[in-house]
């Protein structure tokens, strides 16, 4: 048996999968929520129109507490690595440890501070600082994407380093940190957090012209959304591909695995070509109980010729090979996923090509509406399969090629791997649950509570104007009707 | 040129970064420390208004505070990841119960300003995950005092043995916690615990003095609560003190070694704080009240620091065996170092915008 699928470090495996699964249904919507935050603040800067005013305020409320939940789930992420792969943190320091440490000190502190500027910031600080704090958010977590986005490729493609002492030493920081599978995983992860923001904005615009709420000023949230993602569709399944292709040069295993390529030859000699569209790999994960294949297409796919050859998971010691159900599955739900939204954006501007992005027509178009709000949910589970292909392709190998996931892992009992593992699952189904169901509970209030931006700094401290703070210092400043936090 | 060997600059980059990271976690301490204290105050709220108020009054900063945890962390992972990787995972359970707690409150925070029915119970989810992150904390910092046990090689052997998994030859030079994993667990650390708890509480109460218009109920009460929580300080310091001096010689050594002067002068400079903070308090100049708190904090701190010196974690990890190679170090000081007056400046910017008192109704209201 491969030593990663024994108890105690499969238990290791999930405790760390389940943490991460549940912090990536966060961070990547306040990624790419706060710059469409952005946008909708110059539009309504310049065009002095209030429509985009209100709908910022109302996507706030739903950012804010996704932002909520991101914190609480990153904290536990961030220690995790010490906790729960100790002997890991330990080796990498030199590398990925300074990259975390860059990533709290450059991007996550640099947020936290300017988020709460941006949500409870209206009204006591200026437009132009308030767009610059929006401006902000934005650039800080992307910039946090950018630098676990380099940890993690490191741990696909480790370059630049030696093993020395037990510690993976830099020799080259360049080579270490724009590795092979960086230069398009990072692009693949930023694309998707702004796919996913447009798809869950579009998919409230569905929404509330369904139910015929607001219809005309979702309509026009909905006509700049679906352009943008006639480009963000496909430009997101073509890095998918080249990302693919950098996993097929630089981690064949996991390339094998995703396709559930079992012999590079077939019996007969001649190269395997096919491609299955199902499989069902065999206990031994030495080949598959069934498939569906098609001749062909896999060469056609990886070497872009009709029979180049494809390295299969028999060219590797069965101790190396991952998992297969795993990559094979979660890679294909991702890819049918995002030509689905694909397909969802040209549906969307054929409709605006025959004149038919308006609430009228599109209220005759139910199926249409209904299909935008089911998208909203599907980049979530993309992102989702996405990272376990990646993950789960990896293995045995936590450092790809140099450290194996056992030799990582921390020092602890079974009994308190399962322990961590039900109480995280008990936390972070809660938090989930809970963000999910308010929610709920902003989109029923809707946009209409929302007061004008021209209350904004129509300040009124008269029940509070005498009394001064921190023993006679400063002025209060938070008795001004408009920034009554009920306006969230 | 001595001067300018390489070991030799690492050496004292890795002391600054030793400095930095002591710097990180004050920062936190002094910061989130009256928030979760407010929450620990909030366990005895009677009513769901009281407890929203509270909550409101920090709703602006605290997620700026929390943060410098999170630096504190990154800095342990990015210049001491030796030590990152053996201390987290000795303190394993504990960990685990603060950040389930720091997870509660966290999403109290959100939830509950858009609950309705579920109010009671998100208010009642950051009051207790206030009380748990501070307890476990403070049993976090007594475990870390007391050092733990290390050794090289395969860290999972024994989880591995167990389950009749042998493991091939591995080798490696880095030494990785090898103790138990209620090895935390001792007297002095549950005291820790309690001592953070008492520490938090009277943060917590001078920050609510200063929070709340004089007058207001929930100021009133939290004068009463720090009238008493300033004696418990007191006394939890001394007890920490005489109990630290009692089982760490290596602090015995250096309390009462010829430099026993300092440390004298230092204890006297804390109590002139503590006093000048409580007669600031009875006459209700309640920011400066917070801030003489807080210098009490830093001094105690800063002794804390000194006395663990040259230990990061002490009788384990001295600074130099823990410190990542003298490249990294070099790398980290060089792009990081100039952040942290950054840093210090914006989440003080968001403090000075959300400035200002509050009272229960205006807050609540506003909740």
């Amino acid at each position: 048996m491969i030593i990663e699928n024994s108890l105690p470090i499969l238990l290791s495996r999930l405790d760390f999968a389940w943490i991460t699964s549940m912090h990536i249904l966060w961070t990547p919507m306040t990624i790419g929520m706060s710059w469409l935050l952005f946008i909708m603040e110059v539009a309504w800067l310049r065009t002095g129109n209030e429509r985009w005013y209100k709908l910022n305020r109302f996507v706030e409320k739903i950012f804010i507490i996704n932002f909520g939940a991101g914190v609480a789930t990153g904290v536990t992420m961030e220690m995790a690595f010490g906790i729960l792969y100790g002997p890991f943190s330990q080796a990498v320091g030199p590398f990925f440890g300074n990259i975390l440490g860059f990533e709290t000190i450059t991007a996550f502190m640099y947020e936290a501070g300017f988020i709460g500027l941006m949500v409870f910031g209206w009204g006591k600080i200026s437009k132009g600082m308030h767009l610059f704090a929006t401006f902000n958010v934005g650039l800080s977590s992307s910039l946090s994407a950018m630098w676990i986005l380099v940890a993690n490729s490191w741990m696909q493609t480790p370059d630049g380093v030696v093993l020395k002492d037990g510690l993976f030493q830099v020799t080259n920081w360049w080579n270490a940190i724009l590795n092979d599978n960086f230069q398009w995983g990072f692009p693949h992860m930023w694309v998707a957090t702004v796919e996913l923001a447009l798809f869950v904005l579009v998919g409230l615009s569905g929404f509330f012209i369904l139910k015929n709420r607001n219809a005309d000023l979702f309509t026009k949230l909905l006509k700049p959304a679906l352009l943008a993602l006639i480009i963000v569709t496909p430009l997101q399944i073509f890095i998918g591909d080249s990302i693919g292709r950098v996993v097929a040069h630089t981690q064949p295993t996991s390339l094998a695995a995703m396709e559930g390529h079992y012999h590079t030859y077939l019996p007969d000699g001649k190269v395997n070509t096919g491609w299955h569209l199902i499989a069902i790999p065999n206990a031994k994960n030495d080949g598959n109980v069934f498939a569906i294949t098609i001749p062909h297409v896999l060469s056609l796919l990886e070497t872009h010729t009709l029979n180049g050859k494809v390295t299969g998971m028999d060219s590797f010691p069965a101790k190396d090979r991952p998992d297969v159900w795993v990559p094979f599955y979660s890679f294909r739900v991702m890819v049918a996923i995002g030509f689905f939204l694909f397909f969802i954006a040209i549906w969307g501007n054929w409709l605006r090509l025959r004149g038919k992005l308006n609430a009228t027509e599109l209220r005759k178009r139910p199926w249409f509406l209904r299909a935008l709000v089911f998208s909203a949910f599907l980049p979530y589970l993309a992102i989702w399969c996405g990272w376990w292909t990646r993950e789960v392709g990896r293995q045995p190998w936590v450092v790809n090629g140099l450290m194996r996931t056992y030799q990582g892992t921390s020092h602890m009992p079974v009994a308190m791997e399962i322990i961590w593992w039900v109480g995280y699952i008990i936390f972070e189904l809660t938090v989930w649950a809970g963000s999910w169901y308010f929610f709920t509970r902003v989109i029923k209030k809707g946009v209409d509570g929302i007061p004008d931006s021209s209350t904004l700094f129509d300040h009124d401290h008269a029940d509070a104007a005498d009394v001064k703070a921190g023993g006679g210092h400063v002025t209060p400043t938070f008795a001004s009707k408009p920034m009554l936090r009920s306006d969230r | 040129m001595d001067l300018l060997s390489i070991g030799r600059i690492a050496g004292t980059l890795t002391t600054w970064w030793w400095l930095l990271l002591s710097l990180a976690f004050f920062l936190y301490i002094a910061t989130d420390g009256t928030d979760l204290g407010a929450g620990i105050f909030a366990v005895f709220s009677k009513d769901e208004e009281e407890r929203g108020a509270i909550m409101a009054s920090m709703a602006g900063m605290w997620d700026g505070n929390e943060s410098w945890l999170v630096v504190a962390g990154g800095v342990l992972f990015g210049a001491f990841p030796l030590v990152y990787g053996s201390a987290f995972n000795y303190l394993m359970i504990p960990l685990m119960f603060a950040l389930w707690g720091i997870i509660a409150r966290a999403v109290a925070f959100e939830f509950h300003i858009h609950a309705k029915k579920s109010k009671r119970f998100w208010g009642w989810a950051f009051a207790v995950g206030s009380l748990f992150a501070t307890f476990f904390a403070g049993v976090s910092l007594g475990a870390t005092l007391q050092g733990f046990p290390m050794k090289s090689g395969l860290a999972m052997q024994s989880g591995l043995a167990a389950h009749g998994v042998f493991a091939q030859d591995y080798t490696t030079p880095v030494m990785h916690f090898s103790g138990g994993i209620l090895d935390f667990l001792t007297p002095f650390s549950i005291w820790t615990g309690v001592g953070a708890v008492i520490a938090a509480s009277l943060a917590g109460g001078l920050y609510l003095c200063a929070r709340f218009i004089p007058g207001d109920s929930i100021h009133e009460r939290a004068r009463a609560w720090t009238n008493i929580v300033s004696l418990l300080a007191l006394a939890a310091i001394v007890v920490t003190l005489i109990w630290s001096y009692a089982i760490f010689p290596w602090a015995a050594a250096k309390w009462t070694g010829s430099d026993w002067w300092i440390w004298l002068i230092w204890f006297i400079i804390v109590l002139i704080f503590a006093f000048k903070s409580s007669t600031n308090h009875s006459v209700r100049k309640d920011f400066s009240a917070m801030m003489w708190g807080i210098g009490v904090v830093a001094l105690l701190w800063a002794a804390m620091w000194a006395t663990i010196f040259p230990y990061v974690v002490p009788n384990t990890w001295t600074i130099v065996q823990a410190a990542n190679p003298a490249d990294s170090i070099a790398v980290f000081t060089l792009f990081m170092t100039g952040f942290f007056p950054i840093m210090i400046m914006y989440n003080w910017y968001q403090i000075w915008v959300f400035r200002g008192r509050f009272s229960k109704k205006m807050a609540y209201g506003a909740h």
